[in-house]
């Protein structure tokens, strides 16, 4: 129900820019979001690949750093899922999965310079994502600014129309 | 580095330019954008075709083949789904999704460069 006030999630009904602002703020594949979609399935990708790759072909050199691999992978397709997705729902798990993203790459990061024994730099979040050119650290600072611009304001119509 | 990645190199950056540009002017996808990307793709079908080549040919890569060949399949897909997705919602931001191709395109051949050699 509640994608009732959008029906159009991915349909080319917006020809401007300010028309999707005026329409339902409770979208964020428009714009500056499709760019953002569009980067975060590319990480989502190559991240998923990767980790699959190193989880099957040598798991055992460095568990930790692999798995780590593997929770980034299936954090960036959430991201890209819920990014894409209308509704108030999605907005929450694009929120939880950004912020999980950026803690992910800061803590990961630091991690990776401080014990480099259990993190051999194998990772997209390695070195603050380095590997990447900082693509990783940048990623969930633009993603939050555009989530907040975004954001399903509190006295729009949606959130009466989710019920009705 | 070979001279499929040069080409890449040079068409992928000449497109992403092109696209960057064309967002920048606050301009939709147009031809120029497009058939830019479409360059791109032709670059890597060349480099698909002549890898196909150099294999049957007897030439072994120095790592793992089916990385090799994921990541070019994959960068392959990637200039049709954003060409694809331009079209769904002509506005300049599509440009920019357009221009990430080019550079995403340069790196993966780059990657693909590493694993042959």
């Amino acid at each position: 129900m509640e994608e009732a006030q959008d029906v159009t999630p991915q349909t080319p009904v917006n020809k401007t820019d300010a028309a999707p602002k005026a329409q339902s703020k409770d979208t964020r594949n428009t714009g500056p979001g499709r760019l953002l979609i569009a980067v975060y399935a590319v990480f989502a990708i190559s991240a998923t690949a990767r980790a699959g790759y190193q989880i099957l072909t040598k798991f055992n050199e460095a568990p930790l750093a692999y798995l780590l691999s593997a929770f980034a992978a299936l954090v960036y397709v959430v991201a890209t899922i819920s990014l894409a997705r209308p509704g108030r729902t999605w907005f929450k798990v694009s929120v939880a999965a950004v912020l999980v993203e950026l803690i992910g790459v800061v803590v990961v990061g630091a991690l990776s310079i401080f014990d480099s024994v259990n993190f051999p730099h194998e990772t997209v979040w390695s070195l603050f994502g380095r590997g990447y050119a900082f693509v990783p650290l940048l990623l969930p600072i633009l993603g939050l600014v555009w989530l907040y611009r975004r954001r399903p304001s509190v006295n729009s119509p949606s959130a009466g129309s989710r019920s009705a | 580095m070979d001279a499929y990645f040069y080409i890449i190199l040079a068409v992928g950056l000449l497109s992403t330019i092109i696209c960057a540009v064309a967002g920048i002017m606050n301009k939709a996808p147009n031809d120029a954008t497009i058939l830019s990307v479409a360059a791109v793709e032709l670059a890597l079908l060349v480099y698909l075709v002549g890898s196909i080549v150099r294999v049957s040919s007897g030439e072994q890569m120095a790592g793992e083949p089916w990385e090799f060949w994921g990541y070019l399949i994959t960068a392959l897909i990637l200039p049709v789904g954003a060409v694809y997705w331009s079209i769904l919602e002509r506005t300049r931001w599509s440009n920019f999704v357009l221009a990430a191709v080019g550079v995403t395109a340069l790196v993966m051949a780059a990657r693909m460069n590493q694993i042959w050699y």
